[in-house]
């Protein structure tokens, strides 16, 4: 897995690459919705198309990361979820607290909304 | 067809999550599984890998995970046996879907498994451990 960050006006756009398994590679993603609350950036846009493959240990740091930022004030949303793993949002229903969006610009709108 | 279960026995360690996922994925693929739905059979049976790995063997990577499956003519079966004998009630009995628990950052495993699998049922092997049971429908 490869992680990717960029500004996007006051939005950190974070891209994810490759299989999201299980294992210590998770944790760098935790460390980065935690460096980003650090930092003052509390807008964080997901993007997920690049994903292979991705299981609950996925699904997990990404509920962490929601936590993480809407107790520090902030918001977390999903861009370009594959349909897979959009299913894996449906299962486990978290598709009912994630914005998801696959327009990049529409979703970085949405923060200023 | 119906032939002998064939075993992979793995330790209980995340290293070896990646390989069982191309494993499962190239069974997959000679049962003739639809190439779409390779990672979706792959992630049902890591999950249940994982939870025996966390809850059967208590991540001991001495401690060993079986996996044996047989090929049917309309279904592929899974069975995935840990050294433990966890009741998967009592480890699994909260609902990361509902309420509160929406919120979790684990405990997904099964119901992602149950969901794309259809059929996951607990049980115990002759020797009185836990074994999970997978079912694969091929159309």
């Amino acid at each position: 897995m490869h992680i990717k960050q960029e500004m996007k006006g006051d939005v950190l756009l974070i891209t994810l690459f490759g299989k999201v398994i299980g294992g210590p590679e998770l944790m760098k993603v935790k460390d980065v919705f935690l460096k980003a609350v650090d930092q003052g950036k509390k807008k964080v846009l997901l993007d997920l198309g690049k994903v292979s493959w991705m299981d609950s240990s996925g699904l997990g740091v990404i509920v962490s990361g929601h936590t993480t930022l809407s107790r520090a004030g902030g918001a977390l949303s999903i861009l370009n979820a594959t349909k897979k793993i959009h299913e894996l949002f449906i299962i486990t229903k978290l598709i009912t607290i994630f914005e998801t969006y696959t327009d990049e610009q529409e979703a970085l709108n949405s923060f200023g909304e | 067809m119906i032939v002998r279960p064939i075993e992979i026995r793995l330790p209980s360690e995340i290293s070896v999550l990646e390989p069982l996922q191309l494993i499962i994925e190239a069974i997959g693929r000679s049962a003739e599984v639809e190439e779409d739905d390779l990672s979706l059979l792959s992630v049902a049976v890591v999950e249940l890998a994982k939870n025996a790995m966390e809850h059967g063997n208590k991540n001991d990577p001495e401690k060993m995970v079986t996996i044996s499956f047989n090929f049917f003519p309309n279904r592929i079966r899974f069975m995935i046996d840990d050294e433990g004998s966890w009741e998967p009630e009592k480890a699994l009995g909260f609902k990361p879907g509902e309420g509160k628990e929406l919120l979790l950052t684990r405990g997904r495993g099964v119901l992602i498994a149950r969901n794309l699998a259809k059929w996951v049922e607990f049980g115990l092997t002759p020797e009185g451990k836990t074994r999970v049971t997978l079912i694969w429908p091929l159309t």
